[in-house]
């Protein structure tokens, strides 16, 4: 189905848009809400275009619901749509790690702070990753702290998938230890608190660490060999 | 009684403790002539509006495109609600049996003199909507949603259920 601009502003105000969706502030029956609208890709034949979009759109909004089951908090999922290829979720209100560790940088490091944020990312990645539950794109711009109670809550689940081996959680933990190092170097040693405290959380780390060591010599793609 | 707003919209929630005529109204659910036609739920299964509302966007949404997977809009909501796919046991488990003593009545785009009416129908007490948080049955609604403890310490219950209700077709 053609998506006009009519459809696209019915989401609400846009707020960011991304190379595979557009995000949209809303309202969900009476609470304010985030649409994520996956759109069409023109250079793709439609009916392959069609498939794809859904199959991501449904991966995500299991995830994002199996993290929760998992025990780690992420935005309420209110809605999807499998026609205009909208998932409507929670609006976290709150700051982005990023942002606070960026502040760090500017204003010093609060060091009481700074390890209970890194001790709850450690955590709740141990929790999904023994729940075979692997994020795929953990970056500090994907983690927010709840205002309030300082939870932190993790989003977008768009490049998450399923698996147990200890490789895929080993990247996974790569790919946060490359972003901390590129965005918060001034931070001091953020990924040590992380993995201490990943250690403590999920009872296979020692496989996991293993694997990390191995990954952190060769980075993220294996090499193909054959 | 309170009426709210959902995907453009009139909804109707009402809320009746002491019903004693529950045996009359499901055969006529059943019959299909109860009239206003109007979903009745198990209220005991219900913590919060918010999930009720969730399902009733998505019914409402499914009216729309005529992809209805029960009979009536309103017993789409009940299906709906139950964040499963299995209707029968869906409707048995949401819906009211005959000894069911404690009601939510639901009516799309009801004018006032039909929610009269639908109380009017139901022999019992209306309660504010405030007391479903306090009268749910916490154990039946994590045994039915298979909310675990684990999820509870980061999720309130209405949160967990409105989760099921929105992921069931994802799965």
């Amino acid at each position: 189905m053609e998506i006009d601009q009519e459809q696209i502003e019915s989401f609400g105000v846009l707020l960011k848009q991304g190379a595979e969706a557009r995000i949209f502030e809303s309202d969900f029956v009476g609470r304010r809400s985030i649409v994520k609208n996956r759109f069409s890709k023109k250079y793709r034949h439609p009916a392959l275009d069609s498939k794809l979009t859904l199959r991501r759109l449904n991966a995500e909004a299991r995830c994002m619901t199996k993290a929760r089951k998992l025990g780690v908090p992420t935005p309420v999922l209110y809605a999807i749509d499998p026609l205009l290829h909208t998932l409507t979720f929670e609006f976290v209100e709150g700051k982005a790690v990023k942002d606070i560790l960026l502040d760090f940088g500017l204003y010093g490091i609060n060091e009481e702070l700074m390890n209970e944020l890194a001790t709850q990312i450690g955590v709740a990645i141990g929790k999904l990753h023994d729940g075979g539950l692997i994020h795929g794109d953990l970056t500090t711009s994907n983690m927010i702290i709840r205002e309030g109670t300082n939870q932190l809550v993790l989003i977008d689940f768009g490049l998450s998938f399923t698996s147990t081996i200890p490789e895929d959680k080993a990247v996974d933990l790569y790919v946060l230890e490359r972003a901390l190092l590129s965005m918060h170097s001034s931070c001091g040693n953020v990924m040590d608190i992380i993995l201490a405290a990943y250690r403590k959380s999920s009872k296979q780390w020692s496989s996991t660490m293993n694997k990390l060591a191995q990954v952190r010599l060769r980075g993220r793609k294996r090499t193909m060999v054959g | 009684m309170k009426e709210f707003n959902v995907a453009g919209s009139n909804i109707s929630l009402a809320l009746f403790t002491d019903v004693s005529n529950s045996r009359e109204l499901l055969d006529s659910i059943q019959a299909g002539t109860l009239e206003p036609e109007v979903a009745l739920m198990n209220a005991s299964l219900i913590p919060d509006v918010f999930p009720v509302l969730a399902a009733a966007y998505n019914a409402l949404i499914a009216k729309s495109r005529d992809s209805l997977t029960t009979r009536t809009l309103h017993s789409e909501l009940v299906y709906n609600y139950s964040g499963s796919k299995h209707i029968t046991e869906s409707l048995k488990r949401f819906g009211i049996s005959d000894k069911t003593t404690y009601i939510l009545a639901v009516r799309f785009g009801a004018s006032s003199d039909e929610m009269k009416d639908v109380a009017k129908l139901i022999k019992g007490k209306e309660v504010d909507l405030g007391e479903l948080e306090t009268k749910a049955d916490e154990i039946q609604i994590q045994k039915h949603y298979k909310i675990t403890s684990q999820e509870l310490a980061i999720s309130s219950l209405s949160n967990a259920i409105t989760c099921r209700i929105a992921v069931r077709d994802a799965l």
